[in-house]
């Protein structure tokens, strides 16, 4: 599993890579840290190359959600696949962020 | 488990699902209460769908439903801090695929836990919880026993269950 953090046009994407299961999850949320330091513009959370979630990083998603929607940022989840998708459904999180 | 055991279920379900209308007993896994060996748990929950001819979508769902309920008794069923075993068995049975898994922790019924209130905002949802509800709606049947001395959870899928 691999965390990576860039800067475009004024954004934050965070990109996905593998498994994000229990054992990855504390790693990533240390890697997902900085996000909550934004102030302004959006949050784009890429999971084009995202194989697999768990609660625990579905808990991620929403702390960065948490930490964003007081301040007015927009969090985007963009390139899911459709298991990926059905997790977000099932636990009612897919109404919570905005799709791209 | 050891790959001979692997290559030797799948001899016997060559057939893929309908060899698993037989009753069948996978070679059982057992993991300390350390969730870094959630990786070895995936890989068992793999080869086991794979021979009962489950598709991708079904084996992400097994995955996932898997991982929260050893993670469950990972975080629950020992005292912080002290080592303690669990122990996975796989069968097919009556037309499902049925995991076993078994602690000797604590009592703890996963399944009293109260559900998850998805329709809530991101400020009103909770952090947690998700966990044991994402079990309940990926099985087709979730049992708790207490038997001796012993947490018993029992999750069930139909072998003819379709993509959701």
């Amino acid at each position: 599993m691999k965390t990576t953090l860039y800067e475009k046009d004024g954004s934050m994407v965070a990109v996905f890579e593998g498994r994000l299961d229990t054992a990855a999850a504390p790693q990533c949320e240390q890697d997902l840290k900085p996000l909550n330091d934004c102030t302004a513009g959006e949050i784009v959370l890429d999971c084009n190359a995202l194989e697999y979630i768990s609660s625990s990083g579905l808990r991620l998603f929403l702390s960065v959600l948490k930490h964003a929607k007081p301040k007015g940022i927009h969090v985007f989840l963009t390139g899911m696949n459709a298991d990926l998708s059905s997790v977000f459904k099932m636990t009612g999180l897919i109404n919570l962020f905005e799709l791209r | 488990m050891m790959a001979s055991d692997v290559d030797m279920v799948e001899k016997r379900l060559s057939d893929g699902q309908e060899s698993c209308q037989r009753e069948m007993v996978f070679p059982p896994l057992v993991l300390p209460n350390d969730v870094q060996t959630i990786p070895q748990l995936a890989q068992y929950v793999d080869e086991i769908c794979e021979a009962v001819g489950f598709d991708q979508s079904l084996v992400m769902q097994m995955n996932l439903a898997l991982e929260e309920a050893v993670v469950n008794v990972m975080n629950y069923a020992y005292p912080a801090d002290v080592g303690g075993d669990l122990r996975v068995d796989a069968q097919c049975s009556r037309g499902q695929l049925i995991f076993i898994i078994t602690d000797k922790g604590i009592p703890f019924d996963p399944t009293e836990k109260e559900m998850v209130d998805t329709t809530l905002s991101a400020e009103e949802r909770p952090i947690g919880g998700l966990g044991i509800f994402l079990v309940d709606q990926l099985m087709d049947s979730v049992v708790y026993q207490r038997v001796d001395g012993r947490n018993v959870l029992t999750l069930s899928k139909k072998l003819d269950s379709t993509k959701r």
